[in-house]
Formats: C-alpha cells, sequence, structure tokens
C-alpha cells in the first residue's frame, strides 16, 4: 500500500465493512427471530469450533484467495476482470477431465492436474484480453459474457464430445488418487492452502520487486505515464489478464484435485464474484487479500453452521457480502479518476 | 501568482475590444469569471443583459446534430414533444440572420473546425446577449474563415451588443477592433483606441521588459542531431504541417509560439506517441513512425511532456518509483532508490524523502523530479516541452540552469514554450512556430522581440 | 397444412413469450446507458421484481398490487445503484455487480422468512392469461414509447446529452447527475416488468434461480441492439427466437448449451466489431464528477 491517502480510505472502509457486517447481519437475524448475539455467535463458532470446522473455514479461504489474487492482478493493471468465475470453472474442468483420461504417477499427475487447470484459466482469461488489446473491446462485458459462456461450454463437452461417463453423465470421471492432493490433519484441508499462501507471497513480490510488477502497476495507475515511458501496454494487458485468467483457473484445478476429485459445472458457489469482494476488501494488495480471505471464508463456512444451529439463513452472508462490494465500489475509481 | 490581478475592464455596446497577452496573461480566466463561470475573490461584475461565452474548445457534443446542440435545453416545444420542425427553422432563420451558413440536422462529429464554430457561435446568440466573449475565436480557422467570421462580429456590433475578442492574433486586432487591452502576468499593462496604437507597440507591451542576461555558452557542435525534413503530424486537435529544422548537439533551440499551433503535435511525433509523415532523422539514424516509445528512449531521446501530472508522473506513486519511470528496465530495481537520492539532491526537490507521495509535492518539485531523471539519464536530445509550467520561480530558474548545463555537456536541447523569457533567457537559436509552420528562425545575436511576437502571432 | 402453420404459430407465440422479459429488462439497460451509466445490476433488479410481486400478491390476495411492488422494488435497487454511481462516483460495473449478489441473497433470504422453505415460494394470485398478453404487448408499447422518448422528447435529448458528455450538458444548465439518477431508476422501473412477468405472468410463484441470467443476456441485447430501444427489442427477439427453437434445434442434433449461448457469443461478436461498429454512448461507464 503506497498512498497516504488510501491508508485514510482504507481505515473508513473497514469500519464500513464492520458495520455492514454487523448491522445488516444484526437486522437480517432479527427478522428470522433470532437474537444477532446467537445468530453471531453460531457464525463465529462454526468457523473456528472444532478442528474440523476450522479446516472448513481455511478450505473456502483457499477457493477464495486464488481467484482474488487473479482479480487483484488484473484491477492493478487497470483491467476489470469479472470474469474469474468463468475462469476458475474452465480451469477445474481441465483440470478434472484430462486428470481422468490420462492416468499418472502421482508426481507427475497432481502438476499435471494443476498444470491443466492454470493452462485452461490463462487461455480463458487472454480471450478477452485480446479483445481489448487488439480490438479496444470493453474487457468487462467480455469477462461477463465469457462466464456464462463457460458454463455452457463445459456442460456441453462433459455430457457429449468429451463424456467420461462420471455421474449422471453431467461431470467428469473420477479423478486417481494419484492425482487427488494430499490432505492435512486428518481434515478436508489440503495443501493447496499452502500453495495460495505461497502464491500471495509471490505475486506481492512480483507487484513490487520486479520490473514487470512496476510496469504493470504503472500501467494501471498511470496509462498515458507508463506509455510515454515505453510501456507497451497493449502486451501488458495481454499479460495482466492472461495471468489473472490462470490464477482463478489454478485455484478451480484444485478444487478439483482438492475436495470434489471430479469436475461438475456446481463446483463453484460464485467464488468468482465474492473474489471480487475479497480483492476489494484487500485493497487489491495480495497480503491483505490473504487476511480479507480469511474473514470472507470464515464467513463461508460459519453460515453454513449458523443456519444449521441458529436457524439463520446462509443467504444473509452472501447479503452482506453483496452491500460490501457496492460499499467499496469507490476503491478502484479513484486511481482510475486519478488517470484521466 | 494571481491569474487576474485588480482588473479593470468596460465593453460598450457597438464595439469589439481585443483583450491581448500571452498565455498565461490571465485572458481565459477574466474572460470566464465576466461570463459568471468562474468566481472572482475580489471585484464585481455588472452586465446589462445577457452575458455570452463562445469557449476556446467547444462545447458541443458530437454526436447530436446542429440544432440540438444549438437549442440543448431551450428546445421548442409542441406538447410533449420537441417540435423539430420550428427547432430546424429557428436554426435556419439564426443562420440567415448572422449570415453564419450551417445545416442544422448536420451531425456536429461530421463537420470541419470553422463549421462547428459557428454551431457554438450560434448557440451564444440564440440567447440574444447584450455582450458576447469570444476566446481565441480563430484559433483554428483558415484565412478564409476569418474574413467572414470577423464580418459577422462586425454586423453583431453594429447591432449594438457589446464585443470582446481574447486573441493573440495581432493582425485581426489591428483590422476589426475598435479597442484593445492588453494583459501581462494577470495585470492590465495597457490600454488603446487601436487607432491610436499599432501591431509593434502591442507585441512590446505583450511581451514587456529587457533581454535577460546572456547564459553561458560552450562550443556548439556541427554535425546536426537532430534533422527535421517536411515533418507533418497530428496529436488530437494539434496540427504540425510540413516543418523543417535541426538541432544541433551542445544547443538549445527555442521553439516560440502560442499554445496550439502545433507544438504538442511536433512534440508527441518526437516522443513516438504521434504519427507522422515526412523525415526525422537522428544521429544519422531515420526515425519511424512506427517506432514505439521505447525506441526513442534507447536511442537517447527523451521528451519532458507538456502535462507532468497526466502525462509524466504516477502520482500515487513515491518519489524513488517516479525517478525510476523511464529507465525502470535499464537501472534495474535495487538502483532506484540511488538514483532518487541523486536526483533529489542535484535538483533540490523538496521534501528530500525518496518515500515521499508525489501527489502532496508541490508543482514545482514534482516538476524537477521529471526534469531530475531525464536529464539524469544523459540523453543526447531533450525535447522540454513547456518545462517550466506552473513552478515557482526558484525552481524555474533552477530547471532553466540544468538544461543549459546538459547543453554544455553536449546534449542537443529543443524547448518548446510559451513564455518567450524563457526563450530568451536559455535559446542559442530562436524558431517560430505559427499555425502548424515554422515561420521564423532567429539566431541569438539576431534576436527581435518585436518581429518575433509579429510572427507568433501570424503576421508574416 | 395446417400442421405447419400451427407449429410456425406455436414458435411465434413461444418466442414472444422468451423475449418479452428480456425485452423489459433491456429496455432498462438502453435507457440507463444512453445517460451514461452502465447498469451490469439488471440482473437483482429483474429478481428484485419477480419476489417482491409474489409476496405482494400473496399477501393482499391482488396480483396487480404484486405488479406495482415489483415495481417500486426495481426503483428501489436502481435508486440505490443510481444514487452510488452518480453522487459518490464509485465504480458502476462493481457495484452492479455488488447488487446482483446482494439481490439473489436477499430473495433467497426473503423465501425462508416469508414461506419458511427455501428454493421456491407457494402458489400465488398470478396475472393469468390476460395479464400475461397485456404484459407482452406492453413491452413493445414501451419499446416504441422509449424509442419517442429518447429521439423526441427535451428530456430524452438531455439523457442523450448526458451519455456522450456530461461536462457540455452541463454547460447548457442540465443537471448531468440528477438526469443520469432518474435515467437509472425509470429503466430500473421499466425492467423490473421483466420479473414481473417471469414469476406472475408466466408462473404464479417465485422460485430461486428463475431469472436465470437474463440480466445478462439482455446487456448483451443492449449491445447488440446498438444502445437503441428498437434496436434493442429486435435483439431480444432474435435471442427469444432461437430460445423458442430450442427443443426442434435439439432434436435436430444441434447441443441445447449452443443455443443458450447465442446472445452472449453475439455479444462477444459485436464487441469486437464484425457487426459493424458498434459505439457506446461516449460517456458510457464514465463517472462524472464535477470539477
Amino acid at each position: 500500500m503506497t498512498a497516504a491517502f488510501l491508508r485514510t480510505r482504507a481505515f473508513r472502509d473497514i469500519v464500513v465493512v464492520l458495520v455492514l457486517v454487523f448491522g445488516v447481519g444484526s437486522i437480517a437475524m432479527l427478522l428470522a427471530h433470532v437474537s444477532p448475539i446467537v445468530g453471531f455467535g453460531a457464525l463465529f463458532d462454526g468457523a473456528w469450533g472444532t478442528k474440523g470446522e476450522i479446516a472448513e473455514t481455511l478450505v473456502q479461504t483457499t477457493n477464495l484467495l486464488f481467484p482474488a489474487l487473479g482479480i487483484a492482478i488484473a484491477f492493478r493493471a487497470g483491467l476489470f476482470n469479472i470474469g474469474a468465475e468463468g475462469q476458475l470453472v474452465m480451469g477445474g474442468f481441465a483440470a478434472g477431465w484430462l486428470g481422468a483420461q490420462f492416468p499418472l504417477p502421482g508426481y507427475l499427475a497432481v502438476p499435471m492436474v494443476l498444470a491443466a487447470g492454470t493452462l485452461a484459466g490463462g487461455v480463458w482469461g487472454a480471450i478477452p484480453g485480446i479483445m481489448r488489446a487488439r480490438f479496444k473491446a470493453n474487457e468487462v462485458i467480455a469477462t461477463l459474457m465469457l462466464n456464462v459462456v463457460a458454463i455452457l461450454l463445459t456442460t456441453y463437452l462433459v455430457t457429449g464430445p468429451l463424456q467420461q461417463g462420471g455421474a449422471n453423465g453431467s461431470e467428469t470421471g473420477p479423478l486417481p488418487k494419484a492425482a487427488q492432493l494430499t490432505h492435512l490433519f486428518d481434515t478436508q484441508l489440503t495443501w493447496a492452502f499452502v500453495l495460495a499462501l505461497v502464491l500471495a507471497f509471490v505475486l506481492r513480490w512480483v507487484l513490487q520487486g520486479t520490473v514487470f510488477g512496476y510496469e504493470l502497476r504503472a500501467a494501471g495507475d498511470a496509462p498515458e505515464a507508463a506509455k510515454r515511458a515505453g510501456i507497451d501496454l497493449g502486451r501488458t494487458a495481454l499479460i495482466a489478464m492472461s495471468l489473472s485468467g490462470a490464477i482463478a483457473g489454478l485455484g478451480g484445478a484444485t478444487i478439483v484435485a482438492g475436495a470434489l476429485h471430479r469436475f461438475n459445472t456446481g463446483l463453484s458457489p460464485g467464488y468468482g464474484f465474492i473474489a471480487i469482494a475479497v480483492a476489494l476488501v484487500g485493497n487489491l494488495d495480495p497480503l491483505w487479500i490473504v487476511v480479507a480471505s480469511v474473514a470472507f471464508g470464515m464467513l463461508q463456512s460459519g453460515g453454513i453452521a449458523m443456519q444449521a444451529e441458529a436457524g439463520v439463513p446462509k443467504e444473509v452472508v452472501s447479503l452482506i457480502i453483496g452491500l460490501v462490494i457496492i460499499a467499496l465500489a469507490g476503491r478502484r475509481v479513484v486511481a482510475s479518476l486519478r488517470s484521466t | 501568482m494571481q491569474a487576474v490581478d485588480g482588473v479593470d475592464l468596460e465593453l460598450q455596446p457597438g464595439e469589439i475590444h481585443a483583450l491581448v497577452g500571452e498565455n498565461g496573461a490571465g485572458k481565459s480566466t477574466l474572460a470566464a469569471i465576466a461570463y459568471g463561470a468562474v468566481r472572482s475573490d475580489d471585484g464585481s461584475v455588472e452586465a446589462v443583459g445577457v452575458v455570452g461565452l463562445v469557449h476556446q474548445h467547444f462545447k458541443l457534443i458530437e454526436r447530436l446534430r446542429v440544432w440540438e446542440n444549438v437549442l440543448l435545453n431551450r428546445e421548442p416545444r409542441r406538447g410533449w414533444a420537441i417540435d423539430v420542425d420550428a427547432a430546424r427553422e429557428r436554426v435556419r432563420a439564426l443562420s440567415a440572420s448572422y449570415g453564419l451558413a450551417v445545416d442544422p440536422d448536420a451531425l456536429v462529429e461530421t463537420l470541419p473546425v470553422g463549421i462547428k464554430q459557428r454551431v457554438e457561435l450560434l448557440r451564444e446568440l440564440d440567447r440574444e446577449p447584450s455582450v458576447l466573449l469570444l476566446d481565441e475565436p480563430t484559433a483554428s480557422l483558415a484565412p478564409t474563415e476569418i474574413a467572414s467570421f470577423f464580418t459577422t462580429v462586425g454586423d453583431l456590433a453594429k447591432r449594438g451588443t457589446a464585443i470582446m475578442v481574447v486573441t493573440h492574433k495581432l493582425a485581426e486586432v489591428i483590422a476589426y477592433s475598435q479597442r484593445v487591452t492588453v494583459m501581462r502576468a494577470g495585470r492590465v499593462v495597457a490600454s488603446h483606441l487601436t487607432s491610436e496604437t499599432s501591431a509593434d507597440e502591442i507585441a512590446r507591451e505583450m511581451v514587456g521588459g529587457e533581454v535577460p542576461a546572456l547564459a553561458a555558452r560552450a562550443s556548439v557542435a556541427t554535425a546536426p542531431l537532430l534533422e527535421v525534413r517536411g515533418l507533418s503530424a497530428r496529436s488530437g486537435t494539434s496540427v504540425l504541417d510540413d516543418a523543417t529544422f535541426e538541432v544541433r548537439a551542445g544547443e538549445i533551440v527555442g521553439v516560440a509560439g502560442i499554445e496550439g499551433n502545433g507544438q504538442t503535435a511536433l512534440s508527441d511525433a518526437l516522443a513516438g506517441v504521434a504519427a507522422f509523415t515526412g523525415e526525422l532523422v537522428f544521429a544519422g539514424t531515420p526515425l519511424r513512425a512506427s517506432d514505439t516509445p521505447a525506441s526513442r528512449l534507447a536511442r537517447g531521446i527523451r521528451v519532458i511532456p507538456q502535462d507532468r501530472r497526466h502525462e509524466a508522473l504516477v502520482l500515487d506513486w513515491n518519489v524513488r518509483d517516479n525517478v525510476a519511470l523511464g529507465r525502470h528496465r535499464t537501472l534495474g530495481l535495487a538502483k532506484y532508490a540511488g538514483a532518487a537520492r541523486e536526483v533529489i539532491e542535484r535538483f533540490d526537490v523538496r521534501p528530500p524523502n525518496p518515500d515521499a507521495i508525489v501527489a502532496a509535492l508541490s508543482g514545482g518539485n514534482q516538476q524537477k523530479i521529471v526534469v531530475g531523471r531525464t536529464l539524469a539519464s544523459s540523453p543526447k536530445l531533450v525535447v522540454a516541452y513547456q518545462p517550466t509550467r506552473g513552478i515557482d520561480i526558484g525552481a524555474a530558474a533552477l530547471v532553466q540552469s540544468r538544461l543549459i548545463e546538459a547543453r554544455n555537456a553536449g546534449a542537443g536541447v529543443l524547448l518548446i514554450s510559451f513564455e518567450l523569457d524563457e526563450i530568451f533567457a536559455t535559446a542559442d537559436r530562436v524558431l517560430v512556430i505559427a499555425n502548424g509552420k515554422f515561420v521564423g528562425s532567429f539566431d541569438r545575436a539576431g534576436i527581435d522581440r518585436g518581429r518575433i511576437g509579429a510572427l507568433m502571432a501570424g503576421n508574416a | 397444412m395446417n400442421a405447419t402453420l400451427a407449429a410456425v404459430m406455436a414458435i411465434l407465440g413461444l418466442t414472444l413469450i422468451k423475449a418479452t422479459p428480456l425485452i423489459y429488462a433491456a429496455l432498462g439497460g438502453v435507457l440507463s446507458e444512453r445517460a451514461g451509466v452502465v447498469n451490469i445490476g439488471l440482473e437483482g433488479i429483474l429478481i428484485a421484481g419477480a419476489f417482491t410481486s409474489v409476496v405482494v400478491s400473496g399477501a393482499t390476495g391482488n396480483p396487480i398490487l404484486g405488479a406495482l411492488a415489483g415495481v417500486l422494488a426495481g426503483m428501489l435497487l436502481a435508486a440505490i445503484l443510481a444514487y452510488v454511481t452518480t453522487r459518490l462516483a464509485v465504480d458502476q460495473i462493481v457495484a452492479g455487480t455488488g447488487l446482483n449478489i446482494a439481490a439473489l441473497a436477499g430473495a433467497a433470504f426473503g423465501l425462508v422468512l416469508v414461506y419458511h422453505q427455501p428454493g421456491a415460494s407457494h402458489e400465488v394470485p398470478a396475472l393469468g392469461r390476460t395479464g400475461e398478453t397485456v404484459l407482452v404487448v406492453l413491452a413493445f408499447v414501451a419499446a416504441g414509447v422509449l424509442h419517442l422518448v429518447l429521439t423526441r422528447t427535451p428530456w430524452g435529448l438531455h439523457v442523450r446529452a448526458c451519455g456522450e458528455d456530461p461536462s457540455a450538458a452541463d454547460s447548457a444548465g442540465i443537471d448531468a447527475l440528477k438526469t443520469r439518477f432518474w435515467a437509472v431508476v425509470i429503466g430500473g422501473a421499466i425492467a423490473s416488468l421483466g420479473g414481473v412477468y417471469l414469476s406472475l405472468a408466466e408462473l404464479d410463484l417465485y422460485s430461486d434461480g428463475m431469472t436465470a441470467g437474463r440480466g445478462f443476456i439482455a446487456l448483451a441485447a443492449v449491445i447488440f441492439g446498438r444502445w437503441t430501444p428498437l434496436g434493442a427489442t429486435g435483439a431480444a427477439l432474435f435471442f427469444g427466437f432461437f430460445a423458442a427453437l430450442q427443443f426442434s434445434l435439439q432434436r435436430a442434433g444441434v447441443p441445447s448449451e449452443l443455443l443458450q449461448a447465442l446472445p452472449y457469443l453475439a455479444a462477444l461478436v459485436a464487441l469486437a466489431g464484425f457487426a459493424g461498429r458498434v459505439r457506446a454512448p461516449a460517456a458510457d461507464g464514465v463517472p462524472y464528477v464535477r470539477s
């Protein structure tokens, strides 16, 4: 985080987020005839209570962290990647299908599966990147449309030409054990969580400590000055979008390889969209995004428990997330207004 | 420094009153105050009737039609709908009445600049103003269009409208105005009946003062560094037409001209961000229009752009990262801090903190960073476009000294500036640009302020 | 002969049914974007219209009141978006995305609150065949009216001015922020009728996910229809036609996913400029900050 100005704004935004979470949350709970104390208690307890619950929280954290990191990379480059959901789906599909199609020994299977997901997500992100670089097309609409196309395309492939006989014919075949990610501590948490954390640190270093990251940030923060300083904006846009998609695709791959052990189009309950909120709350900084992911992961996993134990519908969580996105939508515009 | 300082001005009905001055003299600000768009800190503006203002940069909506622009927010109605026929008729009537032919149904974006200006003018005239302010109205007009424009304006005056024309074109002032007021640095320095003065006198009053002390010179290399032949370029609305000149290593060539006469096109073509036709040869190698800005930088051509906030600096970043911009690849990240310290020291950047955020620095310090990093890369050719724009005198003097030192060390400098004083203080040769063309060349010894002022104003 | 005629009539009828909610949403999108605000939140507005109309119809027993409530709900959501994007100058895309998430979740939450069951509401008094026909016809009427308003009325001209160059509009005395605000809100009112149609005309209940991305298809229709009411209506009919053909084409071997993807692919093609130069209003999506 560089600008002192942003620092004060960040503080104010954190306050807004807390107000929304606890304020709206309380109102919703009261509407459901549940005391907010009980409701939030169930939420937090459900997120951190038992070993299994902590693991679930961290799993949700991981599932959000990957796409959020991808979104942050794109946003920092000045590109609105609203297509993380589609990129994630494509990544999960590639991982699931290839993993089931080509059984390999463990030390090859896992890298192949993860690489496939990364590549597929990267290609899916490159499409709007090319459209923006070559045709000056608005990448926002393009990424939005490609979200839906991704679901439709994978549905078609899985039920049709690339059938692998999974359940109901609407899934890929089961992933061989060799291609599955190993679990930690006897829980559903896999080392994908560690991978995501490492990725966050790597991305932080890339953004702050490499020339490439320097150019990417310049393209996002001051495109005209960047252009005149010799930075190739079109190329930067393409690389940023591809990288963004690749990271989201990797996330999809870890969901398939880690938890589901197969691909179906329901693999994501909107992680790609919630990740937008995570990225914004994390102020587009990879390390703060880790913190934000934990917070949102807690909301996601705790929400399920909150519904089961306190009878508060888990949709309250999504509602709050949507409001947080609206409230923090000002974060991006500040920088873009500055450069016009 | 005040934009406008203690100005008294009176406009009489039936009279064309010219307001002249160099860029930054305060003319446009005064016009905006008179119109009511900008509030003054002191003093008052009184007008009898409606005041209309035709802006220098049109406020037209490109994708709407002529009649839609002329009558925006004053549309004639029939019930719930706009009475389009009445609207067209009204525009036609206005058009005929003032001798400004336009097609009411034409889309504004398809119109040439001269016709666009007519639309802008008609919009104000529809309000039946008793006072009409025209800000640089002929800046983008061809000579024939200018004549017919002033015929229209003259008719308006005859009908009793009080007209003020903000301009720097002295030939037009002499030919068409009845009274002229000269501004410099925000103040009124003179006011005459046009019949009682001359273009030369006005020019001298516009630029004022003595020629400043000569700068110390080093020997000038004879081989040209930059050769420009028949260069034509376009950047946005700035147009450069068939320019031919050269810059040698070890000299400062000043390009004197009023803003809006092609300087941006020239600078952008050299920077590699605007296309051009013609020949551009640097150190013996031809430059292509398809070259990227990066290739220009690699050759040792550095441009200090006119708009530091949007074209040179990343305001949200700190000093260190801004100093690196442009050399960020060749320096290597580890060296950014050292480079920043060097620039801070050599250019007296305040506060002397590499972690300070640039947005918080004053304009003068921001500019020092831009100029500092440019010169620190030991460029062969420096194109300095308004290098002292909007900065305090101390910072300006420092920047100018550093440019001279760079020249002494063998760099070629092309100084494009709207401030004649700056050019006279530093340049070895002065070229004059007007209407996109180079119209004059003066060695230092042969500088003639009056003549240069006249050339700048389009007076051959 | 008769059988073919009947089949054709059936397809045409199905086209209208499929297209009508799209038309409403697309018209709302057109009005908003012509004023310069990209309304990504159309999906959320459809949801609000669909859900609220069902709840109120169930509570009052009057489907007309339900429909009105649905429109009001859509206007309220649009007002939130309009407020944050005009007064607070936040990013329109991001805010719209948040709106969609919040609306979907809000409706799901509401289902549990009101009907004590997730997934779908009870059946409620609906608008019936007459109501359905009225809404279909009204959609085309709305298209015509919006066309007239944009091209012939002073307010429509002001809206277009704000979408092209809000600063120039401001200098002509038009309050660009207020004009944008109302364009978004009225657009939301129109769009919400699409939601009302889905829940109270085509069916008689609300179920989770019933809008099925129509808000995004509507965005595609706006682009494909070049930001004009008549064009967007035509695009909506085009998409509705292929949706109607879905079963017949499926039997002929065309994958249903391809048909469902058609609107999105069409929009992508239009964006890349293959469908001819499509130009959004010049200031579309750009927050206007008075300096």
